[in-house]
């Protein structure tokens, strides 16, 4: 059993399922009818996914797929802090699931070449199914882009707000250094983070949002939206990445995690630890 | 003349009987789900393909493959394996089960494999499964089961669901 190969589809597990249930949150209550139904199927969709993720890591280690999923204490999930924030408004759901969905495709489209074969054709699977939200994604932000200030202007202090976030999902997994040499991870997070702030940097560009700080995005930048909808880097010097600094998410690959997680934690696993050992 | 079947065929036309959990007019043949049977001592193993990770019907797709298998005659033991590996693609999908789609009131896939044509990731031209007319439009890439996407005939004025 490869302890590297557990870390990581752990993370990707978790990753999936936490953002999951964060798009369930949406069923019932979207702003219309259709875009209940999409991020419901979004949701179902991550939510398979973390699924398939756990299944090959409970395999390897003979636990089953539920406790996985349901069965742990908050401190031992590795997901990303992004996935956890609560959704907020309409701007702040459709800037994350844009990011968030750039960032999965740069790690699928590296995983598709992993050097575990199942693990590579259920990247080549998932990467798929995930095409539909990119596209459903991106739908939303030219739509809001060519569309009233205001709208604009929310989603551009959204975006800000959690680009410096998604920045996390890169943070090494553990055993990290690992995973790579035993080609389980055949692109390292720091090369991945790289293709991802050009790509999206890229796609800000075109939509014709500004980008200059973006582009800058190291480890130590973040941003601020200013009033007149323009993005301005902070000068005020290095801001040191935990979880604990505002408008930054790292430490969520550790087990470090909010207490927006702890309470997403209470309600998730509500039914699973309710009845221990019950089979539905 | 004598038709010899051996027991792989039986296993295959066992496993064409079992209907797809949420089109019940396709059986899991006609979706192209079944990646490859090998019986071997009397123990058949069979290796399902899903349509989509996400699809909660794969436990019961699971079963239904497992008692379809061992009802056969000189079967003793079913092995039922679910593989991401080939991807399930829409041209898998057997011509017969492209008809029975169109009749369940489904508009079959464009036999193109997820090529995304219009903006919203859907083919720009979806055939209406009731009265054939192409004058359709795209609603939502998503629909009531992850395989499904939702669009609209202008010619009859009907709602339909597309196999993704």
């Amino acid at each position: 059993m490869s302890k590297a190969l557990v870390s990581l589809l752990t993370a990707l597990g978790d990753d999936e399922l936490v953002l999951g249930h964060r798009h369930s949150e949406w069923t019932g209550c979207a702003p219309h009818m259709e875009e209940d139904v999409a991020f419901s199927s979004i949701a179902q969709d991550e939510i398979g996914h973390a699924a398939a993720y756990y299944s090959i890591a409970a395999a390897a280690t003979g636990e089953s797929p539920d406790a996985l999923a349901f069965g742990r204490d908050p401190g031992e999930y590795r997901h990303a802090i992004v996935c956890e924030r609560p959704n907020g408004d309409w701007a702040f759901t459709l800037a994350r699931h844009w990011l968030y969905d750039n960032a999965d495709d740069v790690r699928l489209a590296a995983l598709e070449s992993a050097s575990h074969p199942e693990l590579a054709a259920l990247a080549r699977k998932i990467r798929r199914e995930e095409r539909y939200h990119l596209i459903h994604a991106d739908t939303w932000i030219k739509r809001i882009v060519r569309g009233p200030v205001e709208g604009r202007t929310k989603l551009i202090d959204a975006v800000s707000e959690v680009y410096v976030q998604a920045l996390g999902l890169f943070e090494p997994v553990e055993e990290e250094a690992a995973a790579v040499a035993e080609g389980l991870l055949p692109v390292p997070s720091g090369e991945m983070l790289a293709r991802f702030v050009e790509r999206t940097g890229n796609a800000l560009d075109e939509l014709g949002l500004p980008t200059e700080s973006h582009k800058s995005a190291g480890d130590t930048a973040r941003f601020e939206a200013s009033s007149s909808g323009d993005l301005i880097a902070d000068d005020r010097g290095e801001v040191e990445l935990s979880s604990t600094t505002p408008g930054v998410a790292m430490g969520g690959r550790a087990g470090r995690h909010t207490d927006d997680f702890k309470e997403l934690w209470d309600v998730m696993t509500v039914t699973y630890r309710s009845h221990p050992g019950a089979s539905w | 003349m004598v038709t010899v079947t051996t027991l792989e065929e039986r296993v295959w036309d066992a496993l064409a009987g079992v209907p797809d959990p949420e089109i019940p007019a396709v059986s899991v043949v006609d979706m192209g789900m079944i990646r490859e049977v090998a019986v071997s001592e009397g123990v058949a193993s069979v290796v399902v393909l899903p349509t989509f990770t996400g699809c909660p019907a794969i436990p019961i797709i699971e079963r239904d493959v497992a008692a379809a298998v061992e009802s056969v005659d000189g079967v003793s033991e079913a092995r039922v394996r679910t593989s991401f590996d080939p991807p399930w693609t829409d041209d898998r999908i057997t011509e017969d089960g492209r008809r029975k789609l169109k009749e369940f009131g489904l508009a079959p896939p464009t036999g193109h494999g997820p090529v995304l044509i219009t903006e919203i990731g859907l083919p720009a031209v979806a055939r209406c499964p009731f009265c054939g007319s192409g004058d359709t439009r795209a609603e939502n890439p998503f629909g009531p089961t992850p395989c499904r996407a939702l669009y609209y005939c202008e010619a009859c004025r009907n709602p339909f669901e597309q196999f993704k």
